[in-house]
């Protein structure tokens, strides 16, 4: 039975939240986001950046009603990272 | 939350952030119920005031519809400003609304240009199908599909009946195809708050 490796930027539990939650979705607030994970702001914010910095996610900063507005969505990158990571993990579940 | 943890984990939580986005059932209803009862209410006022009080001017109660495009507007960008997420489903059913709003406006006025007018209310009743049911299959939402279903044997059953009577089949089209599944949405909405 052959391993694959995962992903290390998926296998931490914050990103991964993050990007099974953007994966159903065109695009998520920042606010949306954390209230669905639980994060704290700052955790979250560092873990967007990480994902944002391997471009599997593309963020937009922009201002609704004069507020700051942070809006989340996968990019085709952060699919295909997204299908491989479950790929692996199904390697491992399987019965050897 | 940041550290690594094992593979049985990763999956709960794939699974469980699946359906956090799936579960973010953003249709109430609103629109449906509204637009259902105003339609009623305009066939109704229609057919009494034809059938009842030889009325033959009772068509421009339609007018009616123009101040709800009005409110639609303003609900549709208010709703928007408060979105936090947007999902692939409302931006295809959105097109599917729009389609259906430029084919109708069309068709009613080719239909009148050329004074078919025994054809406009089965042409209207062709035409709610179309949305009805595709909202339905989109939302995975039966009583939408069925409402669609219904909207085109009514269509069917409307060219049988004479011309004064057919506006009767757009009222029981917009009860069984909007109404109906309207407060069965609002229902399933406000059970997930």
């Amino acid at each position: 039975m052959e391993f694959k490796e995962l992903d290390p930027i998926l296998h931490s539990q914050l990103r991964l939240a993050v990007i099974s939650l953007l994966i159903g979705l065109k695009e998520a607030e920042f606010t949306f986001i954390k209230e669905k994970t639980n994060a704290t702001a700052g955790n979250l914010s560092v873990q967007i950046n990480k994902l944002k910095e391997a471009e599997y996610i593309q963020v937009t900063k922009q201002f609704k009603d004069n507020y700051p507005q942070t809006l989340c969505r996968i990019t085709p990158k952060g699919i295909d990272a997204f299908e491989k990571y479950v790929l692996a993990l199904q390697s491992y579940m399987k019965p050897g | 939350m940041q550290e690594a943890f094992n593979e049985k984990s990763s999956l709960q939580l794939i699974e469980s952030m699946i359906n956090k986005a799936r579960n973010n059932f953003s249709e109430s209803g609103t629109l449906y119920l509204l637009w259902g009862f105003v339609v009623l209410i305009c066939s109704l006022f229609q057919f009494t005031a034809i059938q009842v009080f030889q009325y033959d001017k009772s068509h421009y109660i339609w007018f009616l519809t123009w101040l709800v495009v009005i409110y639609q507007l303003v609900f549709l960008s208010r709703k928007r400003k408060n979105e936090t997420a947007r999902t692939y489903t409302a931006d295809i059913i959105k097109f599917v609304w729009l389609c259906f709003g430029v084919s109708m406006f069309l068709f009613i006025f080719i239909l009148i240009k050329q004074q078919a007018y025994q054809s406009i209310n089965p042409a209207i009743l062709v035409m709610y199908g179309m949305p009805t049911f595709l909202s339905g299959i989109i939302l995975k939402f039966r009583p939408l599909v069925i409402g669609g279903i219904l909207c085109w044997a009514l269509s069917a059953g409307s060219v049988l009946v004479p011309y004064n009577f057919q506006i009767l089949f757009i009222s029981a089209a917009v009860l069984v195809g909007w109404i109906i599944p309207g407060f069965l949405l609002r229902k399933k909405y406000l059970n997930q708050q």
